[in-house]
């Protein structure tokens, strides 16, 4: 027996019968395919889509007004929420605008460490992303290879901060802790299979003619519209613009890295799963380098994992337990927060789906005075509205997929 | 003429098995829950992990549908925001009976870390819930453990009789 | 003496500052520093006002009058090679001056530099839209607008983007409260089931602390489980939580746990 309310059909408004032979379709806010809570209204010409509108802010949860409201590493954990497919990610970029508006030197082992979560995060996130692009198109079988191969990543981040999703593994001045002691083992043995893993996806899908039908030349976004819708990230580098953050404006560790940037100049879905899938490979070099960064750092006994900055940051756990004036630092900083300095920042990080940026107008009080949060979903969403019109209604649905918009993101 | 004696309540005998229309409709019933995939955040995620190769879903004959007339049971994996509120109900409702709903996460059980004012405190203010998984996010396991007791809630019912309504007010 | 709390701020305020604190600054330097920085604000010097302009961060901030900016985006994209709105967005500033900050967060991939263009507006007053040169502030003013009720001129399509279009207020204002007003209370409930409901559906539990044992309504203690709405005596007895029938299930096996195996390495 259903419970009366006072919904109405949600249609009444429209009217079908058009003089203009054009039909509106409802697409979402729950559709399995939209990945999240997307909502089209989508004008149809037969089967043509003329005009396409998304409404987003199904997801939208508040956060910024939330930093506003906490000091600033209360706020750490809420932007796990955001791209919930790679958590540290998120974390890191508000980690390093705290850290640039405070003028904070992380500890080089720490550096090392969070860029290994990055680039576990970026892995993940991209075989995330193959996997649910290759269900909607209905490759079942390789979302249940991508999700295995996740899962093994899952545990190694798991064994390090003890939850699967939602991480919190990164703290303002360094991370909380080293890495467990399986941690290179387990990630050598994950990426020594990485390679065959990559090749066995790609086999399945390159020559596969229902992919290459649904993704070659389907969703072309030019160079001009790209750069004028603000896409970032894959988006941008798959439409002929070679421009990463990790490369150009080089944070952490970066720039003594060696890897290359993938890119494409054709801009449709095909080249966007090229972009991604390189891009994997070009992570799993990134880490193979990190792993002796790391051990260097072991050789060279540089165990310092937070910086030194009595103002901003706890002291360790050991100073904490057993002299006065750290306790007294770290009582203060948990029930009050640190204060920075008055002044704003924008810092830009290359996310798993283009460039996140964190914007702080700090007043010199515990709670940030605004923040805005540049998310790069925001932007990968609003473009389907210029890029829908002139598709099939069947290609909505891997256009969605390849932009890879996560809706925390979008809305958050 | 039969040449052979079969006993037919015996195992062993032809494949005949008796019991009660209430187990056999009940076993029936727990035994092929299909989810209505309602991943709102990040919940969303663990619950297509649960359903993917390591966890296996399918094993408790639970598959996810698209469509809430094929649903049995609607997981509401992720944070209900007040604009989204009135689709989940909408769903709700188009969803046949007998139906069941396991709130997954402490957003959708209270509005969890997200205390402000775009969040549904709880989304059994909209529509009534069976079973509430606690955590952020919740692991597969949980939700897995979660489905475990929905079926043992449904063997506990009565079949024969219909549902006794669920009332939210 | 209850304590004074200020209406036109109602975020949440430091309840202990030191009376002799000067919370420093981040430090900020001439643009002459820069030579990229000091060619560009030549160009922009040029033809516009410029009221104020440093590098803080290693980005120029250059404030600029509000009537100007879609001509200096103009500029900037065209002649300086800022190809990229990055974002855009406002700061609530009203209750010390009256106004909002706009912002525009500009990026050169050419230059490899970041610029942000600030400017002021007072309150009611809107801003010239700059869709027409960057697609992205489409969304990002009417993102603006949802959230400080800031209106772009010339904007093609100004309404609400991230809550509802029925919704009332402008939640990041600095006078909307983290928690929402009356209005955002019980939007759900008056609009799915009516006003008449609220009385039957009752308040949202906003206090995330507040747990009582003697409510089984909406708490269960672990262990000592009882059905909804059973009245707590405290001697409640333990309850095991099995997810199986004491005597089995009706054609399921039962899990034993000596016919399972542990896998130690999952990567095997």
């Amino acid at each position: 027996m259903q419970i009366k309310n006072r919904l109405t059909p949600f249609f009444e408004n429209i009217t079908f019968d058009r003089e203009d032979n054009e039909m509106i379709l409802n697409f979402g806010p729950q559709h399995p395919s939209a990945h999240g809570q997307l909502r089209l209204m989508l004008h149809l010409q037969q089967e043509m889509i003329v005009k396409a509108h998304p409404d987003i802010g199904y997801l939208h949860r508040g956060m910024e007004k939330m930093a506003e409201n906490m000091i600033y590493n209360e706020f750490m954990p809420t932007t796990d929420r955001m791209d919930y497919i790679a958590s540290s990610s998120n974390n890191y970029g508000f980690a390093l605008a705290v850290e640039k508006l405070i003028g904070l030197e992380v500890p080089r082992r720490a550096k090392v460490i969070r860029m290994m979560l990055l680039e576990i995060n970026r892995l993940m996130s991209h075989i995330f992303w193959l996997a649910t692009t290759a269900l909607d198109i209905g490759a079942m079988t390789v979302f249940l290879f991508a999700f295995r191969e996740r899962e093994y990543l899952m545990d190694i981040i798991e064994g390090y901060c003890g939850a699967r999703l939602t991480h919190a593994a990164i703290r303002i001045g360094g991370v909380p802790l080293d890495i467990q002691d399986s941690f290179i083992a387990q990630l050598k043995s994950f990426l020594d299979k990485l390679p065959a893993n990559i090749k066995d996806y790609e086999d399945l899908l390159d020559t596969n003619r229902i992919w290459l039908m649904r993704m070659e030349e389907v969703g072309a976004i030019s160079k001009e519209m790209a750069l004028s819708w603000g896409c970032t990230g894959p988006m941008l580098r798959a439409s002929g613009v070679a421009w990463d953050i990790r490369k150009e404006e080089p944070y952490e560790l970066y720039d003594e890295v060696e890897f290359k940037v993938p890119y494409s100049d054709k801009g449709d879905n095909f080249a966007r799963y090229k972009v991604f899938m390189q891009e994997m490979r070009e992570s799993a070099k990134i880490l193979y380098q990190t792993i002796d960064m790391y051990k260097e750092c072991v050789k060279n006994n540089q165990t310092e994992l937070m910086a030194h900055a009595p103002k901003y940051v706890s002291a360790p756990k050991i100073d904490i337990m057993t002299q006065n004036y750290s306790l007294m630092q770290h009582f203060v900083l948990v029930t009050q927060g640190m204060r920075p300095p008055v002044g704003e920042v924008y810092v830009a990080t290359e996310s798993p789906k283009g460039e996140l940026g964190f914007y702080i107008n700090s007043q010199g009080g515990p709670y940030p005075y605004r923040l805005k949060v540049r998310a790069p979903s925001f932007w990968h969403a609003g473009v389907l509205t210029d890029l829908l019109p002139g598709h099939y209604i069947p290609d909505v649905v891997s256009i969605i997929g390849t932009t890879n918009i996560v809706f925390g993101e979008v809305d958050r | 003429m039969a040449q052979h004696k079969i006993n037919y309540t015996q195992n062993g005998g032809l494949p005949v098995a008796l019991t009660s229309i209430d187990k056999i409709v009940n076993w029936g019933r727990s035994n092929s829950i299909w989810a209505l995939t309602y991943g709102l955040a990040c919940c969303g995620i663990e619950m297509m992990a649960s359903g993917a190769s390591r966890y296996d879903f399918d094993r408790f004959g639970t598959i996810f549908r698209a469509s809430p007339r094929q649903a049995d049971v609607m997981i509401v994996a992720g944070t209900l925001t007040k604009k989204h509120a009135e689709f989940i109900k909408r769903l709700y409702d188009q969803m046949a009976e007998p139906k069941w709903v396991i709130s997954m996460g402490s957003c959708a059980n209270t509005g969890g870390m997200f205390n402000t004012y775009a969040t549904v405190q709880g989304v059994d203010r909209i529509i009534p819930v069976d079973l509430y998984l606690p955590g952020c996010a919740p692991r597969p396991e949980t939700l897995q453990y979660g489905v475990m007791l929905l079926q043992k809630k449904i063997r506990a019912n009565k079949a024969s009789r219909a549902q006794t309504d669920k009332r939210l007010m | 003496m209850r304590a004074y709390k200020p209406k036109d701020n109602v975020q949440a305020k430091a309840y202990y500052t030191d009376r002799f604190y000067v919370s420093p600054q981040v430090p900020k330097s001439h643009v002459e520093s820069d030579e990229v920085f000091a060619r560009d604000l030549e160009a922009i010097k040029a033809k516009f006002d410029v009221l104020d302009a440093y590098i803080q961060v290693g980005q120029m901030v250059v404030f600029i009058n509000p009537s100007d900016n879609y001509k200096v985006l103009e500029l900037l994209r065209d002649e300086l090679e800022y190809t990229q709105l990055s974002e855009m967005s406002a700061i609530d500033w009203l209750a010390d001056r009256g106004g909002f900050e706009i912002f525009y967060q500009m990026l050169s991939m050419n230059k490899r530099k970041r610029l942000r263009i600030k400017m002021f507006i007072n309150k009611g007053e809107a801003v010239n839209s700059v869709e027409k040169l960057f697609r992205s502030a489409d969304w990002s003013e009417r993102e603006m607008f949802d959230m400080f009720g800031i209106e772009a001129n010339g904007h093609p399509f100004m309404k609400r983007i991230l809550m509802p279009y029925d919704w009332q207020g402008h939640p990041l204002l600095k006078t909307y409260p983290l928690q929402g007003d009356e209005f955002a209370a019980w939007y759900e409930v008056d609009k799915i089931y009516g006003k008449e409901a609220r009385d039957i559906i009752g308040p949202e539990l906003r206090d995330s602390a507040k747990v009582d044992r003697y409510d089984s309504e909406r708490f269960a203690r672990l262990g000592h489980e009882v059905p909804k709405g059973t009245k707590i005596t405290g001697n409640e007895p333990k309850v095991v939580q099995n997810y199986q029938e004491e005597g089995g299930v009706f054609m399921v096996k039962k899990f034993d746990k000596k016919d399972s195996v542990v896998i130690d390495d999952p990567q095997r």
